[in-house]
């Protein structure tokens, strides 16, 4: 179930990246960056197994050598009630110093495509 | 050459998410997007929903369940309209099959649309479907630990209905435990405690349906 959803999360990936290439003219992608937040619901390995499928079965699309390179983001929580800024963990809202759940997430839920790289058609 | 997009990654989704919520909002068709584990009993929770509001409003139901038409037939058989998506093993339904889907209802017939996710606290989390509410679904055999262990889910979920309570005397489930865990991975969500079995505290849930339908028409 796990990995399946990272497949459609890389297919989602490579269709933001070939869409845009294909406008740009470019083919032959060697390298795809993105951030992936911790709670953004992805799992870093994962991704990176689904990239290497993807990426054998579109030789007309990658380079044999492409690579796809994760940019991790930490995740960040705020107490709206004593500013605390923390790590959360399971308990997201929870604030370490209050001990209530007044906590906003500030980051850690970013999923991008950051970057690629590919060479113009010849 | 390097190309820089910065392009979030549901951004297609996102968009198609957009042109479903737009379609509701015009046609004044309430959406609700169920979620839980196999088994916690979102089909029996809909059958119940669909027996209990049908002479009020007109009801229809996206099933997400895997590659059956068993859930659909469950829901058409109380009275409901039913569109079964078959998501080819797939883990989570997306905005894109759902408007793959409204061609085959007409929503300005509709009140009410209750999406059921496929069964899964993981993937369905993460994806807009453009519905107005997101429901989780989590039932007392299940156990204590599954908000704090699934706070991807919990944290996006504004209602959480605790089914299965008929079962309570025999397990040893904490529904206070369960209200603490929840408000501390998100304090903004109720948790309603009923069981689809025994209808103890489906009227909550119904109200809570019929007070959603009335701010949804007025917008
Ligand atoms: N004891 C009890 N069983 C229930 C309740 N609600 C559903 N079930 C049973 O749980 C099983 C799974 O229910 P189903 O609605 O198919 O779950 P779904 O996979 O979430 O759609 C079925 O055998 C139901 O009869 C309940 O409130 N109490
Ligand atoms: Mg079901």
């Amino acid at each position: 179930m796990k990995s399946m959803h990272e497949m459609a999360l890389m297919g989602d990936i490579l269709q933001l990246v070939h869409e845009d290439a294909a406008e740009k003219g470019l083919c032959k992608i060697e390298k795809v960056e993105l951030i992936v937040g911790e709670i953004a619901n992805a799992m870093p390995d994962a991704l990176r197994m689904a990239f290497d499928i993807f990426r054998e079965q579109n030789s007309h699309l990658f380079t044999k050598q492409a690579q796809l390179v994760i940019h991790l983001e930490v995740a960040e929580a705020e107490c709206i009630l004593c500013g605390e800024k923390y790590r959360p963990e399971q308990k997201i809202a929870l604030c370490p110093n209050c001990n209530v759940p007044s906590g906003k997430v500030l980051t850690g839920e970013t999923f991008q495509v950051l970057s690629y790289e590919g060479s113009l058609e010849k | 050459m390097k190309v820089t997009l910065r392009t979030d990654v549901l951004t297609n989704n996102n968009k198609a998410a957009d042109f479903n919520r737009e379609l509701f909002e015009s046609t004044k068709t309430l959406v609700v997007n169920i979620m839980s584990s196999p088994g916690a009993g979102k089909t029996t929770l809909l059958e119940e929903t669909v027996r209990a509001l049908a002479k009020k409003y007109r009801i229809a139901v996206i099933e997400g369940d895997l590659a059956t038409e068993r859930d659909a037939d469950r829901i058409r058989a109380m009275g409901a309209r039913a569109v079964q998506i078959n998501t080819h093993g797939g883990c989570h339904l997306d905005a894109r099959m759902i408007a793959a889907t409204l061609g085959e209802l007409d929503l300005d017939e509709i009140d009410l649309l209750f999406i059921e996710n496929v069964g899964n606290l993981v993937c369905p989390s993460g994806y807009d479907l453009g519905q107005h509410h997101k429901v989780a679904v989590l039932s007392v055999p299940e156990g204590n630990d599954k908000i704090p262990k699934y706070p991807q889910m919990f944290m996006r979920t504004e209602l959480v209905l605790l089914n299965k309570i008929d079962l309570l005397p025999y397990l040893d489930f904490s529904v206070e435990e369960a209200r603490k865990d929840l408000s501390e991975i998100n304090p903004e969500s109720t948790l309603f405690p009923l069981s689809a079995r025994t209808q103890e505290g489906l009227h909550e849930w119904f109200s809570w349906i019929e007070g959603a339908y009335v701010r949804c028409v007025r917008q």
